[in-house]
């Protein structure tokens, strides 16, 4: 899952963006409120974590911009400041959740897990589809029951399809929402994971659809 | 505050009033009762004179027998209260002729005119007269006692209405100064009613006499200053615990990244960071002591002027190793003779902020120039830099707490916040502008400290 971390402070940023891809998440990290504008407009994001008191931009001015547009990425706010009438303001202008410094990194992770899940409008933290099930607060899958290995980029691949159920994914969008900019990306690199999926999930689960992308759809009964 | 120490003005002044009154009144009326006594004496005395002069005309006329019995008489039926004794000498010899009722004669010798003796135990006032042949003498007298008691009833005319009017007078003195104390009590009921937590200013739309309000304008005054310094207070602890906890949240999330980081270069990474964390902390918690040791409570102590050349030189070189190692060069140029007064150790802390600040945010390889200087009736103290300087429209924000300029230097913002209290406290000025040409036309940065030895400046 890409997540837009817009963050001021060097050593917290440096910080989030590192515990946040240790818990699997692709992030790209920003220092200003501009540059977070300029690339929320071009880009899409699983979610953003955004910092309040940022140089050129202010926090909730960003926040304002984005739902101004209907943009219903989901927002977590970070912020020093604990007096009510910022976390009220901040929730008001269309945040989705407040996150008071100091935090612990499992909670911020589980706390944007959450929010990427009710995006999607799900309420319950399981993926299914057919005998497939995805944990993505664990981090695992089963397939019939059975736990299924699978490497973070292939988890976050199968995460990806299984959010989008039934929906077709361009190649593009899937790029996007797995890869941060610091990340390398062979050109054929999503073919091999994609094999590697069927391989441990079944041929049926994940169909091509030529020249589009791909289809996660409940295989056919038998 | 003890009870025993207040007391009430009103009934203080009610006291006060009735006593000074009371006494002007005590005073006049001892003053009247003199003038009394005064004119009864002269009253009596015509009287005494003229019933004795008349006596003589009768007696000397010749028709004393006559005049003597209906005299008897008339002193019988109606008693007159004045005696008097007739008497008549002839060859030496002196007879009494006839005395007033009750009397048996005066049994002292009276000299001619006014004179007093003691007659029956009491103080008598004689007159005494006679012909011219020296035949009939006439001595009349009347008891002292007469004219005192005229005295006293005049007295008493008037000290009667004073002792029926004091205690009105009280009651009526009582009564306008609670009347006149009502501002008072209604500034200490709005005193009274003060909110600790949300001081406001009394209200001034009421009226107040000019003896209370200056009362009001000074708490007003006071309020506002009272009320500055604890919003001064909130907004810092606001903003301190702000300025703490990101980086409190980055030592906990880089810790948390090292705790679970699988590769080895990763988790070396998180722990340089969190040692640098902490560095950073360090920094800011040594600033913000800084700034709570740069106490208001030390203006009072008149610091002696004195040369900080040496105090100069010894910040500098206490930081030129941290130039040499950002390839900055450092130097001092102290004018000889320029004393200024501040606590050396304020001085020391404001320099060594701006110094710092300097090699800070000028950048590696600058020039800063630390410099003191004479100005007018004062000194001036720079530190000058080529660094990248500070937009105007910035500047003067600076000295606010936590306020940065755009840099990514490390800092946090408290630097120029201290320089300017210990200027503020120290009556000298700070101020802010651009530095040392640069070669491609960037502005620098210069933080001036003007000190004022102008007389009469504490």
């Amino acid at each position: 899952m890409r997540i837009l971390l817009v963050e001021d402070d060097r050593l917290l940023g440096d910080g989030l963006q590192a515990g946040l891809a240790q818990a699997g998440f692709a992030v790209d990290w920003l220092r200003d409120g501009e540059a977070a504008v300029a690339a929320l407009s071009t880009e899409s994001f699983a979610a953003v974590v955004l910092d309040l008191g940022l140089p050129k931009r202010d926090g909730l001015s960003v926040l304002q911009w984005l739902r101004g547009r209907h943009d219903p990425t989901p927002v977590l706010i970070l912020t020093a400041r604990d007096q009510l009438e910022d976390k009220v303001r901040g929730l008001d202008l269309g945040a989705d959740d407040y996150v008071l410094k100091p935090f612990d990194l499992d909670e911020i992770t589980a706390r944007l897990r959450a929010l990427v899940r009710r995006a999607h409008g799900r309420p319950e933290p399981l993926l299914t589809l057919g005998e497939i099930e995805l944990n993505p607060a664990a981090r695992t899958v089963t397939r019939a029951g059975v736990a299924v290995e699978l490497t973070p980029r292939e988890f976050d691949l199968l995460h990806l399809l299984l959010q989008n159920a039934e929906r077709v994914l361009t190649r593009r969008t899937l790029e996007e929402q797995l890869y941060s900019w610091n990340d390398a990306v062979d050109s054929n690199a999503l073919e091999v994971h994609i094999h590697h999926l069927r391989r441990k999930l079944g041929n049926a689960l994940i169909r091509t659809v030529r020249g589009v992308g791909y289809r996660a759809s409940a295989a056919p009964p038998a | 505050m003890s009870e025993t120490h207040t007391y009430s003005l009103r009934r203080r002044l009610v006291w006060l009033l009735t006593s000074a009154v009371a006494a002007i009144w005590l005073l006049s009326v001892a003053v009247v009762y003199q003038r009394a006594h005064h004119e009864a004496d002269e009253l009596l005395d015509n009287q005494l004179t003229q019933v004795g002069e008349t006596l003589l005309a009768i007696v000397a006329g010749g028709e004393v027998e006559d005049f003597i019995e209906e005299l008897q008489e008339h002193a019988h039926r109606d008693p007159v209260p004045i005696a008097f004794e007739v008497s008549r000498s002839k060859k030496g010899v002196s007879r009494r002729l006839v005395t007033s009722p009750g009397h048996a004669g005066f049994e002292t010798t009276v000299a001619t005119g006014f004179s007093e003796h003691l007659h029956q135990g009491q103080r008598w006032r004689f007159y005494a007269t006679q012909d011219e042949d020296a035949e009939y003498r006439v001595v009349v007298g009347q008891s002292h006692a007469a004219r005192e008691r005229l005295a006293r009833e005049i007295g008493l005319s008037l000290l009667l209405p004073a002792m029926l009017a004091l205690p009105l007078m009280a009651l009526a003195v009582w009564w306008v100064v609670g009347r006149a104390l009502r501002p008072v009590d209604a500034v200490a009921r709005q005193v009274g009613a003060l909110d600790a937590q949300a001081l406001a200013p009394l209200d001034d739309a009421d009226r107040l006499p000019n003896e209370i309000a200056p009362l009001r304008t000074a708490l007003n005054a006071l309020i506002r200053r009272v009320r500055d310094a604890f919003d001064n207070e909130r907004r810092f602890t606001a903003d301190a615990s702000h300025e703490l906890r990101t980086p409190l949240a980055a030592l906990k999330v880089q810790a948390q990244v090292a705790l679970r980081a699988q590769a080895d270069d990763s988790r070396q990474h998180a722990l340089a960071q969190v040692i640098a964390g902490v560095d950073r902390m360090t920094h800011l918690v040594e600033q913000l002591l800084t700034l709570a040791r740069v106490d208001p409570a030390r203006q009072d102590i008149a610091p002696q002027p004195f040369d900080p050349a040496a105090l100069i030189a010894e910040v500098c070189e206490e930081l030129l190793p941290q130039a040499q190692r950002q390839g900055q060069s450092l130097t001092v140029d102290a004018a000889a003779g320029c004393t200024i007064a501040i606590l050396p150790a304020w001085l020391q802390i404001a320099l060594r902020n701006l110094v710092d600040n300097a090699l800070r945010y000028a950048g590696d390889g600058a020039r800063i120039e630390v410099r003191l200087a004479p100005a007018g009736r004062g000194c001036t103290l720079s530190v000058a830099d080529d660094g990248p300087g500070v937009a105007r429209e910035l500047r003067e924000r600076l000295t606010a707490r936590f306020v940065r300029g755009e840099t990514d230097a490390e800092g946090c913002g408290l630097g120029l916040s201290i320089a300017a209290r210990v200027a503020t406290l120290s009556h000298a000025r700070l101020e802010l502008g651009d530095g040392l040409p640069r070669a491609d036309g960037g502005r620098g940065f210069t933080a001036t400290l003007h000190f004022s030895n102008a007389p009469g400046q504490a």
